[in-house]
């Protein structure tokens, strides 16, 4: 009988979020995983039924976290301004402090498999935001829009920040971080545009 | 109180095969389906060493190695 082991299961997890997020999906086979992880590509196989089931649990793990951290402190009740701060404080915040996670994320976004990863979330995920967007705009806090229009201009502005933040530089700046004063500059703006 | 009832401990036995192709795995599936102490099985075909993984409550990896090998096909277990 093979034995769980926590510290083998969790070395297996970081070295396969490391190689996808290094080399891509293609990049990771078990038995590099296993090398990369320290176990034997049988041990691997305790965990997962094979690669995919090892994406696929990985993904809803990570998708769960950004989750979590994104409805921290939030209520679908509070009024928009606030709601959106809250919002933009707790993406913000997993960004910055799980770079990996995102990566991960990022390089399984456009294959078939994450289609799979968010039909586990985005139920919850779609009611609370749901509900937040429409209290905001029956209280005449927030114009009506295509969902499309209402989020790119509700984080698209945000997620560039970040993505200009994780590069540590911009455009004309070779050094850039983001900042809270930064981030509410743009959020002030953002509030400007989507208020009836 | 359904506690006391000692839960079966489920077994996972991992192999290194030869089952390269779809039709393989078709030649093995009546083989291993028709096993009932077998719970779940598959072949994981993106890897190098076509893993037969098989979850059991009380099947011997002697007597999966055996039926798979009956079936004209290389298996040994994989080691820790």
């Amino acid at each position: 009988m093979r034995i769980r082991d926590e510290n083998k299961a969790q070395a297996i997890r970081q070295k396969a979020i490391e190689i996808v997020v290094q080399n891509g999906l293609d990049g990771l086979s078990m038995q590099k995983l296993a090398k990369a992880a320290g176990v034997s590509p049988a041990t691997i196989y305790i965990y997962y039924k094979d690669k995919e089931d090892l994406i696929l649990q990985l993904g809803i793990e990570m998708s769960y976290k950004m989750l979590e951290t994104s409805l921290k402190d939030f209520d679908p009740d509070m009024n928009f301004e606030e709601g959106l701060k809250r919002q933009w404080l707790n993406r913000a915040e997993f960004y910055v402090k799980c770079p990996m996670e995102v990566l991960f994320i990022e390089q399984i976004r456009y294959s078939p498999l994450y289609e799979r990863v968010t039909e586990s979330i985005k139920k919850g995920f779609g009611e609370v935001m749901g509900k937040f967007v429409r209290g905001a705009i029956a209280r005449k806090e927030l114009v009506p829009l295509p969902f499309e229009v209402y989020w790119s201009l509700a984080f698209a502005p945000l997620y560039q920040l970040i993505k200009f933040h994780s590069h540590g530089k911009s455009y004309v700046n070779p050094e850039f971080s983001m900042n809270e004063e930064t981030m509410n500059l743009a959020l002030k703006l953002v509030l400007k545009a989507l208020r009836p | 109180m359904t506690s006391d009832i000692p839960h079966p401990v489920k077994d996972i036995w991992v192999f290194k095969t030869n089952l390269r192709l779809q039709s393989d795995i078709r030649r093995i599936e009546p083989i291993l389906n028709s096993q009932s102490a077998i719970v779940r099985w598959n072949v994981d075909q993106e890897d190098t060493d076509n893993v037969l993984r098989v979850e059991s409550y009380s099947i011997p990896p002697q007597e999966v190695i055996h039926l798979v090998k009956q079936a004209g096909y290389f298996c040994e277990e994989l080691p820790d």
